[in-house]
């Protein structure tokens, strides 16, 4: 995430709220986020009510061969967020406090203990066009880079070891 | 990762996870623990993921609000966090931004990745060629791990 995006997009929440036409943050994530994340949660209420968290894990593999079939329980997000995009439970530190300040928390889980580390990144990359078979260098700015890694108390409430990242 | 158009500079890629987990997590997801290699005391850490589900949802706009397709893809990347610039230790008990406790690190980080939508195949510069606005790497609690009782301390 890039938080001079994440700026403008805090001033269009406002822009939406004093509007009067946005009243709830799921109408503001789009009817189509809050119709599948309801329908989702009623579908796979059995699977949470265990305390089963599989999205995270759901695509991802090991050494790029085996679907890796652990599963893990969910985390808790942290109880808030940046000012003016509540409630999206994250921070943005940043070196001049020009979006949240520097000591603000960098993770976005709680009941933690452990390794943590952010990075907001600059770079370039090489985008293949699969269609037209077109190649563009393009820049890639401010990319909001996590990870988590130790133990937390999960929404199980129970303690386990793991590792979380924001991409 | 965002990407950007480089005559307007306009956004024209957003690739994250974000799927607004019922438990309001944000865009963060589980990856293996043995993809995480950390030696805090010389500011190092390595992150390596691979094959992780995201969308590309062009701009950030969308991904935060919506209103406009999504592609899905998947990201392998890996991020290295090096150098102490400086250490902090951080007691942050501030009602909005706090809640946790921890030594940081003030560093340099680097990345390269690659990603494949229904669209587009990804390759980024080298890991050397990029360049981190701010890193840090940080050994925290927050939460169960962090009663705001000086006691702990």
């Amino acid at each position: 995430m890039n938080w001079e995006l994440a700026r403008t997009a805090r001033g269009q929440l406002h822009d939406h709220r004093h509007a009067g036409h946005a009243h709830s943050w799921p109408i503001v994530i789009s009817r189509r986020e809050f119709v599948r994340t309801a329908t989702g949660a009623a579908a796979a209420g059995l699977a949470l009510g265990a305390g089963v968290w599989t999205p995270g894990f759901a695509g991802v593999r090991k050494n790029g061969e085996k679907e890796n079939e652990e599963k893990s329980i969910a985390p808790v997000p942290i109880p808030g967020g940046s000012p003016g995009l509540s409630p999206f439970h994250v921070f943005g530190p940043t070196p001049d406090g020009s979006f949240d300040p520097i000591d603000a928390e960098p993770i976005t889980i709680t009941d933690f203990n452990g390794f943590v580390g952010l990075a907001y990144i600059d770079g370039t990359v090489q985008r293949t066009n699969k269609h037209t078979g077109e190649v563009r260098t393009l820049p890639m700015i401010g990319s909001d880079m996590r990870f988590m890694a130790g133990i937390y108390r999960g929404v199980d409430g129970r303690i386990h070891e793991g590792a979380f990242a924001l991409v | 990762m965002d990407v950007y158009e480089p005559s307007s500079g306009a956004q024209i890629h957003d690739l994250n996870p974000s799927d607004y987990h019922p438990t309001g997590l944000f865009w963060t997801i589980a990856i293996p623990e043995e993809g995480i290699q950390v030696n805090f005391g010389e500011g190092y850490a390595s992150v390596r993921a691979r094959n992780v589900p995201i969308f590309d949802y062009g701009t950030f706009d969308n991904a935060a609000f919506g209103g406009a397709p999504r592609t899905p893809g998947v990201v392998s990347y890996r991020v290295v966090w090096s150098g102490i610039n400086h250490r902090v230790n951080i007691r942050n008990t501030d009602p909005v931004f706090g809640g946790f406790a921890g030594t940081f690190v003030r560093n340099s980080a680097q990345m390269e990745w690659t990603a494949v939508t229904d669209d587009y195949i990804f390759v980024s510069a080298p890991l050397a060629t990029t360049k981190s606005e701010f890193a840090e790497l940080g050994r925290e609690r927050n939460g169960f791990f962090f009663p705001q009782d000086a006691r702990w301390e």
